[in-house]
């Protein structure tokens, strides 16, 4: 244990530790809040985007001459417009701002329309004649990955990264289970559609207010692309309708700007929701082949893995995607021998990215999948082959990284085992025998909406099975392999009106995580004053990082701290010649003090390219689930009917948005194992709808059992650990292999679809 | 979308005679907006008959029920007589869509909602529905969801309505007004056969209103249900649905009514069962056996197989409960409270 200070200094009870209410909260559920779809400015123009149709296809003219001549419309611009790089994008620059002379995937930018009128732009954009020469689209990911013969998606290729992990050579055991896996394509479904307000400034450069996750990395590929200097593109956070990661990429960031610069007028552009499904990333598909092989008792002696990843179209992030899905391929388990490929590919699918998980969601369904099968063979509980291969403090993960803060993950296991199972919901009666009596009293009936099938009535309990399964989860937090994640805080302490007043700025993007309200627990904690004022995020003030791999509340919530320090020690040296004087009486003889300070967690390192080798993660959090199912085996029906989880978050900052932290991403884990898919047919996608993509509804949502834990990392700030992603990993597993324990079915692919179980006519 | 001129009608002569060429009226809108936003429906005039007066619902002097073609589902869904002499007819529609949706909905916009083949909704496909001789791509494409009964070499689609299931099995009755005068056109066989002309799906010419729908007095429909099974506990169309009324005395069915969603072009009258099950014992064999005799002429593809076990498996379930739960079957079971 270490010394890490957790009381408030002042006593505060907004402090780090309270349940502090969001300030967002209320006016989202009255409608007030202000989305970045709301933005507005008297005479601004509204832009549209013309997307390919076409999975593939050479592009061998445009004819924007329709568009112009349409009365109302002031711009019509396509990639001979852009005035300065090409090309974007988050870790390769492979994504060109509007099509070239190709398009590589279906929904891909082609050209861009401002117009006085909503309407007007979407018919310009129409009337754009595009000649396309659609070409055979890449769609398969083993042959982009293996067949030489396949067409190149791009010119250098369709392999985007391939990561091994090498240790050890011991590969024969007594007990061998395999399996192959698959993952379907998931949305981050999001519920504010990509928009953003363009504003043409002065300077010649563009002043961009947009929903994002990153305001830096966004500026950082604007304004090459725009042809401007950084300082020129000024961006600021709007309000954000959630992410999980489909707004680490540019959507209409540059487009807007383009249209606002070439018509010297404020542009706004919002997406639709058909056209949302088309403007951001999904998560990677996954298909992955397993091997465990262990001794008869259960301890594993062995992981081989061969992990492929479809990255479709552009790159975003999907060598980072891959290095997790390598790195943390077995799980949170202890191997000597490991050998795991992962593989991401190029192909005309839709691009993939980031998504809450990132990576490690889809190796943990297929690790987790094989923890079942094994347990079976040696004739052991999930639970406890679980416990007898549990990593702790110390342990040796694949990459020969050392586990090196608290990981008590037999603990977690024990306690989630332990929790009371809830009791049936169901009335079991001969389905063979209808009998015309009413049911006696006796006998309970049960409450139709927590049985498979719901309110729709499908079943009222004949035929219903129950089953329980369990998830572990191991989930890298922060940036990886040698990134350079930082975060950027200014705080100044003033007088208002009499009183100190302690102003925090960031750049950290609010996505509806509730950062906003951590940062003021934070200075209120560090300072000792109650009054504290967030500015907006901006680009005003050094970068925040990314509101991604659960890293705010670590590297942002840092940098807060550490400039709250910054000011303390000020405040202290100024009062150093007299430490009877207050708070109020030196600011007033000194002025505002305001410090600015850089925050880093340790550094990590780079995999080696052939054996997988480095501490490429500075932090690693678990999450367990247990999950409860009723299955009516006949209707093929799921209805999860509780999920418990114990999580270790090392130091619980906000109790109520971190349950709701691990409520939303355990429900969108529940998500990938019932129903979340995206569907691709030849490169093109059939349900680009909330009509058909379907995410869980409250009616889904079992009610949570929830344990959390606090064992500091004595390298984190008030030793917490970041708590947004663990859930998603392990709730997706510990669902399918409930559903499993209940049929009886292998079940090799998520999401798990009625008839995907066994319908058997009823004897 | 393609411009198009509104026009509000505010009396069913009104309404016809706006409704010549190319024009659509428009329910609710629910699905007809979605189709025009897609490019799908392209109507020059849009003849709103929401503010047309038959939105009430009355009974008839035989014991049925009149339901004005402008009833919200809502409305209909909560009306005591439809809870009380139809319960399967108030729990196919209150398992339709959200409490928006059905807010919006009306009576005739739900019986006259297109397919959501995937490849209907989108115009750079081809389809035989939306573009009459250019392909069903279904066939050998995404069909998970489609016909498993009656379709065609031209057209594999399901018709999406819950509401029309029950109206199915009761033999409702859709009144209709045109140019030409009124008509009278029972159920099943409102709704068509795909055919090798997919393109309609009802027998309704254009021009012609749906002013109400027709309920008979069938009492043993008092014990009725409606079953549906979906991809997520609410708020999705039916992968499979049931409506069933059945009459049973000293344990035999005296008589029944079945029908079947999900499955068809059509919400699929389930005659051979109903057939199979009059006068049979009600039990779970000779359920089993009806749904059976039903389903033999399904010809399902590929990846839709798996209907024809779930629907046989959903229709021995429904006669089952009809003959076991007379608590469920009581007015306020209507299940959903969202
Ligand atoms: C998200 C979503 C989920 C849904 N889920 C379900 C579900 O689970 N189950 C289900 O059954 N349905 C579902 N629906 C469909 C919904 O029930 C229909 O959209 C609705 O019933 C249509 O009614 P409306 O009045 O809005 O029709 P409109 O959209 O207004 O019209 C539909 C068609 O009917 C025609 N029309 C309307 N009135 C008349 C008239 N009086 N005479 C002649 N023609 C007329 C129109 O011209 C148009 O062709 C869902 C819809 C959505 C958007
Ligand atoms: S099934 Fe019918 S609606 Fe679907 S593509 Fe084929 S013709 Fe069109």
């Amino acid at each position: 244990m270490t010394s890490i200070q957790t009381e408030p200094r002042s006593g505060s009870r907004s402090g780090v530790g309270a349940s502090v209410p969001r300030p967002d909260g209320t006016l989202k559920v009255t409608g007030e809040f202000a989305y970045s779809s709301d933005l507005w400015l008297d005479g601004m123009l509204w832009g549209a985007t013309l997307r390919s149709p076409h999975p593939s296809a050479w592009i061998r003219s445009i004819d924007i001459g329709p568009a112009l001549a349409m009365p109302g419309v002031f711009a019509v611009l396509t990639h001979e417009d852009v005035p300065g790089e090409k090309f974007y994008g988050l870790e390769h620059r492979d994504q060109p701002v509007l099509a070239v002379d190709q398009v590589r995937y279906q929904g891909e930018p082609v050209a861009l329309v401002a117009a006085d009128h909503p309407e007007t732009a979407r018919r310009a954009a129409a009337a754009i004649i595009v000649a396309y020469e659609p070409r055979e689209a890449v769609v398969d990911p083993r042959r982009a990955a293996f067949d030489p013969s396949c067409p190149p998606v791009h010119p250098h290729g369709n392999l985007v990264r391939h990561q091994p992990v090498r240790v050890g050579d011991r590969f024969q055991a007594e007990v061998v289970v395999t399996g192959e896996y698959e993952v379907g394509m998931q949305d981050q479904a999001f519920l504010g559609p990509e928009s953003g307000l363009a504003v043409p400034a002065e300077d010649g450069g563009v002043d961009l207010f947009i929903a994002t996750q990153w305001l830096h990395v966004d500026q950082d590929q604007v304004a090459p692309c725009l042809g401007l200097p950084k300082e020129k593109v000024r961006l600021s956070l709007a309000g954000v309708g959630g992410a999980f990661g489909a707004r680490e990429d540019l959507s209409m960031q540059i487009h807007a700007s383009m249209l606002a610069l070439r018509t010297g007028r404020p542009v706004k552009i919002v997406y639709g929701r058909e056209e949302s499904f088309f403007g951001h990333v999904h998560r990677h598909p996954a298909w992955m082949r397993y091997e465990h092989g262990a001794t008869a008792d259960g301890r594993l002696v062995y992981v081989r893995a061969e992990i492929l990843l479809d990255g479709g179209a552009y790159c975003s992030t999907s060598r980072a995607v891959v290095g997790n899905a390598a790195s943390l391929g077995v799980g949170p388990y202890e191997v000597d021998n490991v050998r795991i490929d992962a593989y991401g590919v190029y192909t005309n699918n839709p691009p993939c990215g980031a998504m809450r998980g990132f990576g490690a969601v889809q190796a943990c369904y297929a690790y987790e999948s094989q923890m079942d099968r094994l347990a079976e063979a040696c004739g052991l509980s999930p639970v406890e082959i679980r416990i007898r291969n549990a990593v702790s403090q110390g342990s040796r993960l694949a990459t020969g990284q050392v586990v090196d803060s608290p990981a008590p993950l037999a603990g977690m296991l024990r306690e989630l085992a332990a929790m009371p199972l809830p009791g049936s919901t169901v009335t079991r009666r001969s389905i063979t025998e209808p009998s015309s009596a009413k049911p006696s009293s006796a006998e309970p009936v049960p409450d139709l909406r927590s049985l498979p099938g719901g309110v729709s009535q499908t079943t009222h309990g004949e035929g219903v099975r129950r089953g329980v399964g369990y998830g572990v989860g191991i989930k890298n937090i922060c940036f990886s392999e040698g990134f350079d994640d930082y975060s950027t805080a200014r705080v100044r302490v003033e007088l208002l009106g009499g009183e100190p007043h302690v102003l925090v700025h960031t750049a950290a993007a609010e996505v509806g995580q509730g950062l906003i309200t951590v940062k003021a627990q934070i200075a209120r904690t560090e300072l000792g004053i109650d009054k504290v004022t967030v500015a907006p995020a901006d680009t005003s003030v050094g970068s925040a990082g990314s509101s991604s791999a659960s890293r705010q509340s670590y590297v942002t919530g840092g940098a807060v701290k550490a400039a709250c320090e910054a000011v303390r020690e000020r405040l202290d040296s100024l009062r150093a010649g007299d430490p009877e004087l207050g708070l109020v009486e030196l600011l007033e003889r000194f002025g505002p003090v305001e410090e600015t300070r850089e925050y880093r967690h340790r550094p990590t390192f780079p995999m080696d390219p052939v054996t997988g080798q480095g501490d490429s993660h500075t932090q690693l959090a678990l999450c367990v689930h247990r999950a409860v199912v009723d299955v009516d085996v006949e209707l093929g029906l799921v209805k999860v009917v509780e999920l418990a989880a114990v999580q270790d978050v090392g130091r619980i900052l906000n109790p109520v948005a971190l349950e709701g932290q691990i409520h939303g991403g355990t429900a969108q884990g529940l998500g990938l194992a019932l129903m979340e898919e995206i569907q691709v047919r030849d490169g093109r996608v059939l349900n680009p709808s909330f009509t058909d993509y379907l995410i869980p509804t409250i009616l889904d949502m079992p009610p949570m059992r929830l344990s959390i834990l606090e064992n500091p990392d004595p390298h984190a700030p008030y030793g917490l650990r970041g708590a947004g992603e663990p859930p998603t990993l392990s709730s997706t597993p510990a669902v399918a292999a409930a559903v499993r324990a209940a049929t009886g079915l292998e079940l090799p692919r998520v999401p798990i679809r009625p008839e995907d179980i066994a319908l058997a006519a009823p004897s | 979308m393609r411009p198009f001129a509104y026009q509000r009608a505010t009396d069913v002569p009104s309404a016809v005679a706006a409704g010549t060429g190319q024009a659509m009226y428009l329910g609710g809108g629910t699905n007809l907006v979605d189709l025009m936003r897609l490019g799908v429906a392209t109507p020059e005039v849009l003849v709103d008959v929401t503010r047309v007066p038959f939105d009430t619902i009355e009974e008839t002097p035989g014991g049925g029920l009149l339901i004005g073609a402008g009833v919200r589902n809502s409305d209909l869904a909560a009306h005591p007589l439809v809870l009380r002499n139809y319960p399967m007819l108030a729990q196919a529609v209150v398992a339709g869509g959200s409490g928006q949706i059905r807010n919006m909905a009306t009576v005739a916009g739900n019986l006259l909602q297109r397919t959501r083949c995937s490849y209907f909704q989108d115009i750079t496909k081809p389809c035989n529905k939306r573009v009459p001789g250019s392909g069903c791509p279904a066939r050998e494409g995404d069909h998970r969801n489609l016909a498993i009964l009656g379709h065609s070499e031209a057209c594999v689609a399901t018709h999406p309505s819950d509401m029309a299931v029950p109206l199915a099995a009761l033999g409702a009755v859709v009144n209709v007004e045109s140019s030409g005068g009124p008509r009278a056109i029972p159920m099943p066989g409102f709704h068509r056969l795909p055919g090798d002309a997919p393109e309609r799906d009802t027998l309704l010419r254009p021009g012609d209103l749906v002013t109400a729908v027709e309920l008979p007095a069938l009492p043993f429909a008092a014990r009725s249900r409606y079953r549906k099974v979906r991809d997520r506990a609410s708020f999705a169309f039916a992968v499979v649905s049931v409506a069933a009324a059945l009459d049973v005395a000293d344990g035999v069915v005296r008589d029944c009514r079945i029908a079947l969603g999900g499955v068809a072009h059509v919400p699929w009258r389930a005659e051979r069962a109903e057939a199979a099950l009059r006068g049979a014992p009600a039990t779970a064999e000779e359920f089993a056996r009806a749904a059976e005799a039903e389903l033999a002429q399904a010809s399902p593809l590929p990846r839709n197989a798996f209907k024809v076990p779930l629907a046989r498996n959903v229709l021995v379930r429904t006669l089952l409960d009809l003959t076991a739960r007379e608590d469920l079957t009581a007015a306020g079971d209507t299940g959903e409270t969202s």
